[in-house]
């Protein structure tokens, strides 16, 4: 009965999407109110069946229904609820159904956000979503049906694969990765809009960007929470390996990165309109290119897929939103001509443009090597692969340099600048650059590249504060605010989201800051003890005490536990371990990280003998890997807050606020 | 028409596709095993049903089919009837063995009553045989010719047509 319900659901979706994207592209090409208003319709209708039928999805796995296909293949009835949960996800099909989930939410919620407004662009661009979801529930119709019938039904499954059982950060990533990648589908469907109706006017930069924002904010945070999990989970000690499918979550961050920038620029200026859009365009596609790495079996990487029968299928509508694309762009772009023009490098805006080439630089760097060892394999049929000395070699001059701009850039004013401005806004920062390299060579650092980008982020980070504080500081003078208040009036009042902006580049330094120093600074040591015996690493004693059994129903977990001090202090127990999984012959292990406000200390167990006697630990200490995270995180508010948009002036119930606001401060002062 | 873009893009967009249609179909875990073309690495195991330990040795002289198998695989379910109809079809012209990898004789025992069972399954109790043929996963079948020489290795669930042509290679046939 639920695998039927479910196959209907799914159909009902695939023709509310197919006829929800004809109307539109009729009804772009000729406007009428009430075909609009269908479009809009049947955009609800897909986002409704879709909806139901993961809720029926989910239903089926924490009842353990096994009559369904994908329950059967993932479900297990010894594991625990919450992974019963994710394991939504945690297979092809059920992937691609939340995937589903995921775009038909975010259609809704465009189209709802957008009902009232810019009638020119909404029916292409609600078209253009309603064909990617026509394209992924012809999918869950046909190559990925989660919902076959299962004949005769078995009394148990396998239960999803163990990797994904080890850490609840995998129930947290996924989500996160399929909100920022299906994201982007709509900030495509928009730039297609403007490229069909031939042009975009002021007005329609804002949603544009918005919708931008909203995927890149969890873009940022997917991409790093896959690193915090391969952290956690995978033991080698390091959070990003250049990975295919690592890379294909970076490739549509970079370009979105830079159409975040440039869409700025055309919002102030009028210009680079035709290259904002192509950016956003090539956006949506490294998505598409991403979920086929991970989905095809053709890369080799920890995080993919195993071998599946929809690879050729993603491949052709890869290759149809490609040929669509720069059909589109090519016969279109002159028609969203410049309103302004673009002044030279010494300013503001000649350095967004550098910001932008170097961002699509450093993606055609990542999209070749990712796609090197493909070109060698057919060609010579030679087995290879890229390894990091090449991405490293590429990615950490222009990630320097980007760090640089990102000082020198906001430093600068708008429009063209003279020598003595140039020089007043660009040699003050140089202290924080000298103060922060300095710090950093007096820790330790000797690395070239390390101190270059301690001196970067120095600089950056002097800028940036300078520009948080010059405003707060003003505001503080002329409205004789204190502090906070001037800081929750530019958080959430007219200069949000400029303020915004800055709070993600002050986290941008961070990262940047923290993957140069954790990358070139740490101390790896292997070690072998006996139990009761101590190895010593920078400053850390460990002693492995003893191993420890832990059975749980669905695992058996052997638990070296390491007793830690340090100069002579004790700070606890650690407990690396090795799980050995059912129908699992290798084990997984799962190390012990504890974080020190400057370091980790990190413990993976490389092999435990039998009677759990003699340990054979890779110890490391990992200098500011934390801040990463943390971070991160920083970015993620900083672009919510410069993305949620400020209460219109002029609205009535804004205007009746204000004075009541007004008297609450006023009161609160005395 | 603007014909740069559409040049630049072209440009990018026609060497990845013809890339990646380039490499569909491959299996980037599949690693070409180093056998292939080596005698088959010796064993003795016992088998699910009560009788004798069976070695690759005593086997010379016929082409044998060995089948890495477990319960709790599904491909693995999915070819055992391609398997069982073979090796009835063919009678002495091959030996059918599977070996159990990584399960226990009761569930094996009680798959075979209800599935039907035409050649002998083997016990790999310590995964010796699994290690020394290097399987990586179930199921995996090698085919191994009458001079005791492994001549293919599949990964993967066999269907009829694909398992035929593996048999007339080790049987020494023309394809």
């Amino acid at each position: 009965m639920t695998p039927l319900l479910g196959r209907s659901l799914i159909l009902l979706a695939l023709l509310s999407a197919t006829t929800g994207a004809l109307v539109g592209f009729a009804t772009g090409a000729r406007p009428t109110v009430l075909s609009s208003t269908w479009t809009r319709r049947l955009a609800f209708a897909f986002a409704g069946f879709m909806t139901a039928a993961n809720v029926l999805m989910l239903e089926a796995l924490l009842s353990h229904d096994f009559s369904v296909s994908y329950v059967a293949q993932v479900g297990s009835r010894a594991v625990p609820t919450w992974v019963s949960f994710v394991s939504l996800w945690s297979s092809l099909e059920g992937s691609i159904l939340f995937w589903g989930l995921v775009l038909s939410v975010y259609i809704a919620a465009a189209a709802w956000f957008n009902r009232d407004s810019h009638p020119e662009y909404m029916p292409y661009a609600t078209a253009v979503w309603l064909a990617c979801g026509a394209f992924f529930s012809f999918l869950l119709a046909g190559p990925a049906q989660p919902f076959q019938t299962m004949s005769p039904v078995p009394s148990d499954g396998p239960g999803p694969n163990p990797l994904l059982q080890n850490h609840v950060l995998m129930a947290i990533h996924p989500p996160f990765l399929y909100s920022g990648y299906v994201g982007m589908t709509i900030p495509f469907g928009l730039a297609c809009a403007a490229l069909l109706t031939g042009h975009l006017g002021h007005g329609f930069i804002r949603p544009l960007r918005t919708w931008l924002m909203v995927p890149w904010i969890f873009l940022t945070c997917a991409i790093v929470l896959g690193g915090w999990w391969a952290y956690e989970v995978l033991g080698w000690g390091g959070y990003w390996a250049w990975d295919p499918v690592e890379n294909a979550s970076l490739l549509p961050w970079l370009t979105a990165t830079a159409a975040v920038h440039s869409a700025l620029l055309m919002e102030r200026k009028g210009i680079l309109k035709g290259w904002t859009v192509t950016l956003v365009v090539a956006s949506f596609l490294l998505t598409i290119l991403g979920t086929f790495m991970t989905r095809s079996g053709v890369f080799n990487s920890v995080h993919s897929f195993t071998q599946s029968p929809i690879g050729p299928t993603i491949l052709g509508f890869l290759t149809a939103a490609l040929l669509f694309s720069v059909a589109l762009l090519s016969l279109r772009v002159d028609t969203l001509t410049s309103e302004g023009r673009l002044e030279g490098v010494p300013s503001r805006d000649g350095l967004f443009l550098v910001n932008n080439l170097l961002f699509v630089l450093l993606t055609f760097t990542v999209l070749v090597g990712t796609c090197f060892p493909l070109v060698v394999e057919a060609l010579r049929g030679v087995r290879m692969s890229v390894g990091r000395p090449y991405f490293d070699a590429m990615a950490v001059p222009i990630g320097a340099a980007l760090l640089f701009l990102m000082g020198v850039g906001p430093a600068l004013p708008w429009g063209r600048a003279t020598p003595e401005q140039t020089r007043r806004a660009l040699v003050p920062p140089l202290a924080g650059a000298a103060v922060v390299a300095a710090i950093g060579f007096a820790a330790g650092a000797r690395n070239p590249w390390t101190l270059v980008t301690l001196a970067f982020g120095g600089y950056t980070a002097w800028v940036t504060l300078a520009e948080v504080w010059l405003p707060l500081r003003q505001r503080m003078r002329s409205h004789g605010e204190g502090p906070l208040q001037a800081l929750a009036e530019s958080s959430l009042g007219r200069g949000r989201r400029r303020f915004g902006a800055y709070v993600v580049h002050a986290g941008a330094t961070v990262v940047i800051v923290a993957i140069a120093v954790s990358s070139t600074m740490g101390t790896s040591k292997e070690m072998k003890l006996r139990t009761g015996e101590s190895a010593a690493i920078r400053g850390y004693t460990l002693t492995f005490l003893r191993t420890e059994q832990r059975d749980e129903p669905h695992r058996q977990s052997m638990v070296a536990l390491v007793s830690v001090t340090r100069d002579g202090k004790d700070i606890g127990t650690m407990a690396p371990r090795m799980n050995q999984y059912d129908r699992q012959r290798e084990p997984v292990g799962t190390p012990d990280v504890k974080t020190f406000l400057f370091e980790d200390l990190y413990l993976s167990i490389l092999n435990l003998d039998a009677d759990g006697g003699t340990l054979s630990l890779h110890a490391l200490v990992n200098p500011m890997v934390a801040w990463i995270w943390a971070a991160t995180a920083l970015m993620a508010l900083g672009g919510i807050v410069a993305v949620v948009p400020r209460r219109e002036r002029g609205v009535a119930p804004a205007r009746a606020a204000a004075p009541a606001a007004g008297l609450g401060a006023a009161v609160g002062r005395q | 028409m603007n014909r740069r873009v559409l040049g630049a893009g072209l440009a990018v967009s026609l060497p990845l596709i013809v890339i990646l249609f380039a490499n569909l179909g491959r299996d980037p875990h599949s690693v070409e095993s180093p056998l292939i073309g080596r005698p088959a690495p010796p064993f003795s195991l016992e088998p699910v049903d009560p009788g004798p330990a069976v070695s690759l040795e005593s086997l010379k002289g016929r082409p044998v089919v060995l089948n890495f198998w477990a319960t709790w695989c599904i491909p693995c379910v999915e070819e055992h009837e391609a398997l069982a109809s073979a090796a009835r079809r063919l009678g002495d012209g091959a030996r059918f063995y599977g070996i159990v990898y990584e399960d226990e004789a009761a569930p094996v025992r009680r798959f075979l009553e209800e599935r039907g069972q035409a050649y002998p399954s083997l016990l790999d109790a310590d995964g010796k045989a699994a290690i020394a043929y290097g399987v990586y996963g179930v199921p995996e079948t090698y085919f191994i010719d009458a001079q005791g020489t492994i001549v293919a290795k599949f990964v993967g669930p066999l269907d009829p047509p694909t398992l035929d042509a593996y048999l007339a290679l080790a049987r020494g046939e023309k394809r």
